[in-house]
């Protein structure tokens, strides 16, 4: 081997050695920056004070107020025209019951668990291989990438398991997130007789039901009549997206290097 | 699938060991085996022997995504079950004993950890699985079934549970769940009799919900010795809790930067903590945390955070262990019963496993900490480095390098089973054509074969420049590609086409600027244009449309942002949909490239990685399949061989129906029957569909014998096949008589060493001896017969007693094989016929590498039909009766009958013998009084009025005839009904 090819390789070694040493804590650092950032909007309740935490209100559409509270719904205002009828039906949560977003609370600890990783690899820490390198950054991107699926992808329900609504017999409400939005989809509902002729077919599991979709609870078969859906943006959330696409580059491009 | 085919895997594993970076850890009960999993989806079994040695047995293949927990599943020492959840909410209940997949599931959640526990449900003790993880609650299964029966949630502030302990109340009998959750807050479920009995899905509320201020909670463990105390770790802090009242005792910091990641109670007055670079400590507790002391509880209240109590020793890892890469898995292992270990274990990136034997004893205070020196240490590479002989890869006899010792290794390979040819991409960039049954029968078996240098003959194909990723033979996929063309990919950015029959390199394309990662063939219905490409895929995050046709790149999609993980089509609309690892698509229109749509954030994405990540083997009616299978992207190819013992036996059967009868043969068919000698099955096939190409295919095959010999192709594949497979699976050294008859008469083979085989079990998943298991076979089998074996004492007729689904799966391969061959005319492995072709002069000028024989090989005569047809006789004879006899009960396990009963209607009419024949030798073999047993097991699960039935004790057989034509299964208690059923209609009237 010549003598210049070995100097190439002390050099591109040391070039290495800077890159774990440097680059990669400045890398993290931005990183963990952002993440903090992102960990900030999702209001984390410190245990015993959770009724301190900030109360939001967003107004969906022209329909009504809805009160966030961390990662759950606490008041809701929603006055909603019913098809067919003039009557407006209206909706208040009761004081002790709350709707809790699972969406918010899951990526809020995705995020999170992404930061401890970060967190335990500070400046002190010296990187030794690549591979290190590429495993922690792998660790994280997963984290990000699966808080970012759960804003992204909201859990498709089957009818009968989405949550029963407040009072309304023939109502039934499911909030959820999407993106950056909240969204609540009312059912309306249609009993059906018991041994109906109609072919009976029940609904798989879907985000949206379209009228007509049937299924099955308690032994009654209801098919729906109309759906309403109604959402608004929380500006949080989007800025929370942003954060987590912000993120995954460097992530990635740290990766490639 | 594999279905209910009887497909047997052989693997050759090559010297390198498989990347194992252990990501959860599991010691057995009774101390006989370590579990572990890793972060690429595999499952490692470790047998543990009672001097702490850890010999690697198995690896199981199921799960597409890293492991996240382990936990034993049930209770019985006569069978045990693991349970394995992987971070795609895959769960696979697994047989430890012969790796074997009873039941999996998939939930849209990802459990972080699982714990078998055993709920008092009257007078029955019913299995439960309490899993948490990445959802509120803890979800409560059925060990057995795998189906979420209730669960545990939280009504204040509901929160994911980091950690959760299971404790068993003596005072008022009941079992109470203690979980922390991520925001730090203790819960309390007690588990009533009536809440184990509920089935729906009635949620359970805490009964108790206290802050206790524990941040990033790692574990919770519960002093088994006191019963009064609770060890909660932190990644900053280790907290003792009152079991009683859960009132903080007292409080440990972190030292200076390190983490903890878990800790347990060693006993009464001791716990050990470790952290996340994989040190250990163990600290005396003190007074006001020791029940039996009079200061117990004399600090609640009044905590002092910072007061660290006295250091016992410490268990630093070693300092001339390999860099890891990502922090170790600690636990602690505390045997209840003999011989009552009490060993820390650790698993770390590198695969290796290592364990401490903590001590009891408390040493006299020294001026520094003692540390405990390590008892045992092995990891994966340095028990494959150990093996003598070593652990062959598939073509190392080609691939051995000049003044090194490890072979050149395979990086990508693909299989052509019309041809029986294997393409083999090197890290030196070479591609190696080798017929495959022949370069198996090397590494697998003795015989004159050794003597040959270069066998078996090859070709070799150079042009790239740096290591082989990916190779791509298209008209495998679709017969509309030039049968001629094969396609290779390279870390030197480059894509070539060759001609697999010339060895010519065809075309060069050079349109990625980074390595290529995947080379993927359009489906059936894309333009014409399209038709005709492959897709190559690079590490640049770009995709290329390469016409083989136009010898062109027609498409390069770049400009992706992230790795690409997926490519899909959709045809109709002339689209090629990519999938980013980000979890954004882009959508490019093929024809003309261009980019229609990005669209990030789809959800059908989630659906396309499962797609893409399913790396297990397909199968096709092949008799033989080699696919090449890697744990981890960086790892060299190892091939697992798939035998299908179905497919074996038409092919068999086929070939002796075409086989001419000599006094008829006539001049046309003479000629036929010397082009088939020369081209593929495949290819003469064609050839007779186009007669008209035949002038064209003369030509064609004139210049290709010009160019270079291959005599790739003189092999009779099929033959092959059954030699090789028979010779692994005959139980050799039980009959010196019976031994020399395979060798002599009927041509088989005898290994070189005990060979790895696999199982197929359930939904395609699949446990592969790794080659070390025999290591570990030979001590049991040592111990069991109290003299010291040697490797080649247990050639072939080890695999018999390793586990009784392997032995059934054997036996029935072996067997129906046998019957199938002795119904055969010339069924012998020596002799002419074995040969297609006729047998050439050695060329002039041929390279190296091809063939010299004929002259050193002595043609004996076959011996005549009656012989051959009596040896397979007793082949099939001493399989099926004399084995157990021979083999002695302690170094036998016999086969399963409910996998014979299985198989009492296969639609394969040999295997369907072979197993009525096996099972009717078991029935005699077990005795009424096992006859009996197996009756009084299978009861339960039948419908009550057959009990009446079964208890006639004159009729056994009967019944259990009854049962074998349906498929019982212990775990399927659901099929009973099918059963019933069939049961009333054949009930004698």
């Amino acid at each position: 081997m010549s003598s210049a090819s070995q100097v190439e390789r002390a050099v591109l070694e040391e070039e290495f050695n800077w890159l774990l040493r440097e680059e990669v804590h400045s890398v993290l650092k931005q990183l963990q920056d952002v993440l903090k950032e992102a960990s900030r909007r999702f209001a984390m309740p410190s245990p015993g004070l959770e009724s301190q935490l900030k109360q939001e209100n967003f107004i969906l559409g022209s329909e009504g107020v809805l009160t966030l509270q961390g990662e759950a719904l606490t008041q809701a205002d929603i006055n909603l025209k019913m098809a067919k009828s003039s009557q407006v039906l209206h909706f208040q949560f009761r004081d002790d019951k709350h709707w809790k977003l699972q969406q918010i609370q899951d990526a809020r600890n995705h995020v999170n668990q992404a930061l401890h990783l970060l967190n335990c690899r500070d400046d002190s820490y010296h990187f030794k291989t690549g591979a290190e390198v590429n495993k922690l950054m792998d660790a994280v991107m997963l984290q990000l990438t699966r808080a970012r699926n759960r804003l992204t992808t909201p859990a498709s329900l089957t009818l009968p398991s989405s949550p029963p609504s407040a009072d309304a017999g023939d109502v039934m409400v499911n909030f959820y997130i999407n993106l950056s939005k909240l969204c609540l989809t009312v059912y309306q509902l249609h009993v059906l007789p018991p041994n109906t002729t109609k072919n009976f077919k029940p609904a798989g599991s879907s985000v949206l039901h379209n009228p007509g979709a049937m299924f099955e609870l308690n032994n009654n078969r209801f098919e729906v009549s109309h759906v309403h859906k109604v959402e608004c943006v929380l500006p949080w959330l989007s800025d929370t997206l942003v954060f987590f696409t912000i993120s995954l580059q460097p992530a990635s491009s740290s990766k490639t290097r | 699938m594999s279905g209910n085919n009887l497909v047997l895997p052989i693997v050759l594993w090559g010297r390198t060991a498989p990347t194992h970076c252990i990501s959860s850890l599991l010691v057995l009960d009774d101390c006989s085996a370590v579990i572990t999993g890793c972060h690429d989806g595999q499952i490692c079994l470790w047998d543990m022997t009672p001097e702490l040695q850890v010999p690697p047995r198995a690896m199981l293949f199921g799960h597409t995504s890293s492991i996240t927990c382990l936990a034993k599943a049930n209770a019985c020492t006569d069978k045990q079950y693991i349970v394995s959840a992987s971070e795609n909410g895959e769960m696979c209940l697994w047989d430890v004993n012969d790796g074997r997949c009873i039941e999996f599931s998939k939930l849209a959640c990802a459990h972080t950890d699982i714990q078998f526990y055993q709920f008092t449900i009257g007078t029955q003790r019913e299995g439960r699985l309490l899993c948490n993880g990445h959802y509120p609650e803890v979800l409560v299964l059925d060990a057995s079934s795998l189906e979420v029966l209730y669960s545990l949630v939280s009504k204040i502030s509901p929160d994911w549970i980091s950690a959760m302990s299971i404790i068993r109340s003596h005072r008022t009998q009941e079992d109470t769940v203690v979980a922390v959750s991520v925001t730090g807050i203790l819960k309390v479920w007690i588990i009533t009799a009536e809440v184990s009995r509920m089935q729906d899905l009635d949620p359970v509320f805490e009964e108790e919900s206290k802050p206790i201020q524990c941040q990033n909670c790692q574990s919770i463990s519960f002093c088994h010795f006191t019963q009064n105390s609770l060890l909660v770790v932190c990644s900053k802090y280790w907290r003792v809790f009152d079991a009683g009242d859960y009132s903080l005792l007292c409080s440990v910091p972190s030292e200076a930067d390190q983490g903890w990641t878990g800790g347990d109670f060693i006993s009464a007055d001791k716990v050990i903590v470790w952290t996340e670079d994989g040190c250990s400590y163990i600290y005396k507790l003190p007074p006001s945390c020791l029940s039996a002391s009079e200061h117990f509880r004399s600090d609640v209240g009044k905590t002092r955070e910072g007061a660290v109590p006295p250091l016992i020793y410490k268990i630093a890892d070693q300092p001339d262990k390999k860099l890891l890469i990502c922090p170790p898995v600690t636990r602690f292992f505390f045997s209840r019963r003999e011989p009552f270990h009490k060993l820390l274990i650790q698993g770390d990136s590198e695969g290796r496993l290592s364990m401490w034997n903590v001590p009891d004893s408390t040493p006299a205070p020294q001026h520094s900490t003692p540390e405990l020196p390590v008892s045992c240490t092995l990891s994966l590479q340095e028990s494959f480095d150990g093996l003598m002989p070593v652990s062959s890869g598939i073509i190392d006899q080609l691939s051995a390098q000049p003044g090194k010792e490890q072979p050149i290794k395979v990086t990508a390979s693909v299989y052509i089973p019309a041809q029986g040819r294997l393409v083999c991409g090197r890290e030196d960039g070479s591609i190696i054509l080798v017929p495959a049954t022949q370069t198996a029968i090397v590494q697998l078996l003795q015989g004159e074969h050794m003597l040959r240098r270069g066998w078996p003959p090859h070709r070799t194909l150079r042009g790239h420049r740096n290591k082989v990723t990916c190779v791509l033979y298209p008209y495998q996929v679709s017969p509309r590609y030039d049968q001629r063309a094969l396609v290779s990919g390279g870390v030197d950015f480059s894509v070539i086409v060759w001609d697999i029959f010339t060895g010519e390199m065809k075309h060069i394309f050079c349109v990625h600027g980074g390595e290529i990662t995947q080379l993927l063939v359009p489906p059936e219905n894309c333009s014409t244009r399209v038709q005709h490409c492959v897709c190559s895929v690079a590490s640049d995050h770009s995709v290329g449309l390469l016409s083989l046709k136009e010898r062109k790149c027609i498409m390069l999609a770049s400009r992706h942002l992230f790795p690409i993980q997926v490519i899909k089509w959709r045809p109709a609309d002339d689209y090629l949909v990519v999938g980013c690892s980000d979890g954004s698509v882009y959508v490019w229109q093929m024809d003309t490239g261009t980019r229609s749509h990005t669209r990030p954030y789809l959800n059908l994405l989630c659906v396309l990685y499962y797609v893409l990540q399913g790396n297990l083997p397909k199968y096709s009616h092949n008799a033989l399949v080699v696919q090449a299978m890697k744990t981890n992207v960086s790892d060299p190819d190892m091939h697992v061989l798939f035998f299908d013992v179905e497919a074996v036996i038409i092919q068999l059967l086929t070939e002796e129906a075409q086989r001419p009868n000599p006094t008829l043969v006539s001049p046309r068919a003479c000629t036929r029957i010397f082009k088939q000698v020369k081209e593929t099955m495949k290819e003469t096939i064609k050839e007779h569909l186009l007669d008209d190409d035949e002038e064209e295919e003369e030509e064609q095959r004139r210049r290709e014998e010009k160019s270079k010999s291959l005599s790739l192709l003189e092999y009779n594949l099929t033959m092959d096949t059954a030699k090789l497979f028979m010779s692994c699976l005959h139980a050799w050294g039980l009959n010196q008589q019976l031994d020399l008859i395979c060798l002599e008469r009927l041509g088989m083979l005898r290994p070189h060493c005990p060979i790895s085989f696999g199982l197929i079990s359930r939904g395609g998943h699949m446990s592969l001896m790794l080659p070390t298991f025999k290591e570990s076979l030979l001590r049991k089998l040592s111990v069991a017969t109290g003299r010291k074996l040697t490797l080649s004492d247990i050639v072939g007729k080890g695999t018999y007693g390793l586990s009784r689904a392997v032995t059934t799966q054997h036996l029935l391969s072996v067997i129906s094989l046998a019957n199938t061959l002795m119904g055969m005319t010339n069924a012998t492995f020596v002799g002419e016929h074995m040969k297609k072709a006729p047998t050439r002069p050695p060329r002039p000028g041929g390279t190296p590498e091809s063939p010299r024989r004929g002259s050193s090989a002595p043609q004996s005569s076959p011996p005549p039909q009656a012989h051959i047809k009596q040896g397979w006789s007793q082949l099939a004879a001493m399989h099926c009766v004399m084995l157990p006899d021979l083999l002695g009960l302690d170094k036998y396990r016999p086969p399963l009958l409910e996998m014979l009963a299985r198989r009492w209607q296969d639609r394969c009419l040999e295997v369907r013998e072979a197993a009525q024949a096996l099972l009717l030798a078991e029935l005699r073999r077990i005795g009424v009084s096992g006859r009996k047993d197996t009756i009084d097991l299978w009861a339960p699960y039948l419908p009550q009025y057959v009990d009446t039935v079964s208890s006639r004790e004159s009729r056994p057989m009967k019944i259990m005839k009854f049962n074998q034509s349906q498929t019982l299964d212990l775990t399927q208690k659901k099929r009973t009904n099918r059963v019933a059923s069939s049961l009333r209609s054949s009930l004698p009237s």
